[in-house]
């Protein structure tokens, strides 16, 4: 009954949180009624980014093993993002598909552990400089953008030990509301614009997936005797962020993309523990395309 | 809207950078070791209660017994052998530590026992023409009693393996199902062999699993069911299962479930128990640890860690032995013809 009021209560902040949202939006519609029209012929730009990355992981999961596991992280992220003609113009649409997989070792480097799973996010962020978060580059008359939203994300995944018993494995799933910042600078030398681009989220509520600290999944999906295996994440029992940093580098009718993925998932549910951080070196390109 | 956004944040920032979910200590020398050892099985061992009401094991007092005889200069075999020790006290057959040079267990609940048990000569029951589904070997005796010898629940034993294997004996007046020696495997396929002894649902017994750190923090226990099986056949004779001290976890589940199944009848010697579903972790210097981790009762809630007692207690005759004869079987083979007759 707690974590239902609590669920009620996380769910009406982000309610409250949404609408405060729209009623700014709503007021900057009236006063920019004539950069909507122009908004609105310019935001058919959709910016299509896809990046490939290397780089350090970390890895604890008590149901387990009582320590880490470091190796290597590799990653793929798959980005959508265009603005919309919503609240004036101001708000862009985020869509984001980041699929990792780890390679670990324990610290006596005798037992191996795989890690990995797939985030889909789709979120929406408010321009509060006015421009355009999409292709910076071309649509603000400011160099620094400011963009804010929420995003809700859905992620699978499993950590799997390779050693036999009965807890060789740990199943991860949740599905999250997220507060995220962005923040866009256009850099611009020798006429060339080099977009950086620096995005922060966190996890401010959801539901997760996690077994009871000492019951098999044998238990929970054989004899179907489930014990708080649904429950409510918030940053007290889940304090989580990515951070994400990219240069938007022009090579001709091209543009490279270079970044830098920080990802710190930990959560405590049940009394496990369980952390996944991951620091990656991105690259990749970007396709700006044009919607009619 | 900004601000809150800003404030968002920033507090979720603090929240994050503030909340670090770490490894509890990570110590890799032989007290570490030592340390981490304790505490995991402190934390996550299902037994104690049980441990020390029936052995009077306390773990507390465990603790500073054995701290003493660790010091920095020992060698890894030296620590190994402190540590085996100290698990040894539990008694438990689940309880192991795995090191790259040995596997320390304590087996005393067969080693200390009669075996009942001569390989040479079951060998000479199932002669060379008995047939094998999915690991389980078949044959039917002259005197039309059929003969199933299940040594592990490891294999993949699926409804159609067991189906055609009673669809082979079909004929037979009735079965021994021999699991002496059993060593157990995949309570799933254990049950799915019990299921086709069964016309109805039985309360089998209970589970219950840890929920935190503390000794005593356990789930309240759930009922656990064996349903008859749904797909082929289910065979409705009587059945005779022989058990020795080595029939052990999944095979301990298996008795405790067969034991409930109508016209099934446990002969042979009291089985070795392990009751408690086993987990592993590890030590800073990369030793397995497994220790039971979830309890599983009886249907009266009461423990089969120390085994199941059999409805008739046999010991194997030094007569038999010398005649090349399996006691087990033959009194088996007698229990089911007289059943016969006298039906």
């Amino acid at each position: 009954m707690k974590v239902i009021t609590i669920m009620y209560k996380g769910l009406a902040m982000a309610m409250l949180l949404l609408l405060s949202l729209c009623t700014y939006g709503q007021e900057e519609t009236e006063a920019n009624s004539e950069q909507l029209t122009v908004n609105c012929q310019l935001n058919k730009e959709v910016l299509h980014s896809t990046m490939i990355g290397v780089g350090s992981s970390n890895v604890l999961d008590t149901y387990l093993s009582s320590y880490n596991y470091k190796g290597t992280d590799y990653r793929i992220q798959r980005e959508t993002m265009r603005m919309t003609n919503l609240w004036g113009g101001r708000v862009a649409n985020q869509s984001l598909i980041d699929l990792n997989a780890d390679v670990n070792k324990n610290h006596a480097r005798n037992i191996d552990e795989y890690a990995g799973g797939i985030r889909y996010t789709q979120g929406w962020f408010y321009n509060f400089m006015g421009g355009n978060v999409v292709n910076p580059v071309e649509r603000s008359q400011s160099h620094f953008n400011f963009a804010a939203g929420l995003s809700a994300s859905g992620y699978l995944g499993v950590v799997y030990i390779n050693r036999s018993g009965n807890n060789p494995a740990q199943a991860k799933a949740d599905l999250l509301i997220n507060v995220s910042g962005m923040a866009t600078y256009d850099m611009v030398i020798a006429k060339h614009h080099y977009l950086w681009r620096y995005q922060v989220s966190f996890p401010l509520m959801g539901i997760a997936f996690s077994p009871n600290y000492g019951q098999s999944y044998y238990e929970a999906f054989v004899e179907e005797n489930y014990d708080h295996n649904v429950v409510f994440a918030y940053p007290g029992n889940m304090p989580s962020m990515r951070h994400k940093l990219t240069l938007d580098i022009p090579i001709k009718r091209y543009t490279l993309r270079v970044g830098y993925v920080a990802q710190f998932h930990q959560s405590m549910f049940n009394h496990l523990k369980y952390h996944s951080y991951a620091h990656d070196f991105m690259i990749g390109f970007n396709k700006y395309l044009y919607r009619r | 809207m900004k601000s809150v956004l800003r404030l968002l944040i920033l507090s979720c920032s603090f929240l994050v950078f503030h909340s670090c979910v770490k490894e509890d200590f990570y110590d890799n020398t032989k007290q570490g070791n030592y340390e981490a050892l304790w505490r995991i099985m402190n934390e996550h061992y299902c037994f104690f209660d049980y441990k020390k009401q029936e052995l009077g094991v306390d773990w507390d007092e465990i603790h500073a017994r054995y701290s003493y005889k660790i010091n920095e200069k020992m060698t890894n075999a030296q620590l190994f052998e402190v540590l085996c020790n100290m698990l040894a006290e539990l008694q438990d057959g689940h309880v192991n530590l795995s090191a790259p040079f040995d596997f320390g267990r304590n087996w005393s609940f067969f080693e200390d026992h009669p075996e009942n048990y001569n390989d040479s000569i079951a060998k000479l029951y199932l002669g060379h023409n008995y047939q094998i589904a999915s690991g389980l070997k078949y044959i039917t005796f002259d005197d039309n009693i059929g003969y199933v010898r299940c040594e592990t629940f490891e294999e993949g034993i699926g409804d159609g393996n067991v189906s055609v294997m009673l669809h082979s004996l079909a004929s037979c007046n009735g079965l021994i199902i021999d699991v002496r020696g059993n060593g157990g495997g995949q309570l799933t396929k254990a049950h799915k062999l019990a299921s086709h002894f069964t016309n109805e649902r039985l309360l089998v017994g209970y589970i219950s699993h840890k929920t935190g750190k503390g000794r005593n923090d356990f789930s309240s226990p759930k009922a656990e069911y064996l349903d008859p099986a749904s797909d082929g056949i289910r065979w409705q004779k009587p059945v005779v299962v022989l058990t020795n001290r080595a029939v052990y976890s999944a095979a301990n589940d298996f008795v405790k479930c067969m034991k409930l199944c109508p016209n099934v009848t446990i002969m042979g010697d009291r089985t070795g128990g392990g009751s408690g579903m086993p987990f592993n972790n590890e030590l800073p210097n990369g030793w397995t640890v497994r220790y039971s981790a979830v309890i599983y009762y009886d249907q009266d809630m009461q423990h089969t860690e120390f085994g199941i007692e059999p409805d008739i207690q046999l010991s194997f005759s030094g007569a038999d032995i010398a005649q090349k004869k399996d006691t087990y079987i033959e009194k088996a083979r007698a229990f089911l013809n007289e059943k016969r007759w006298t039906k």
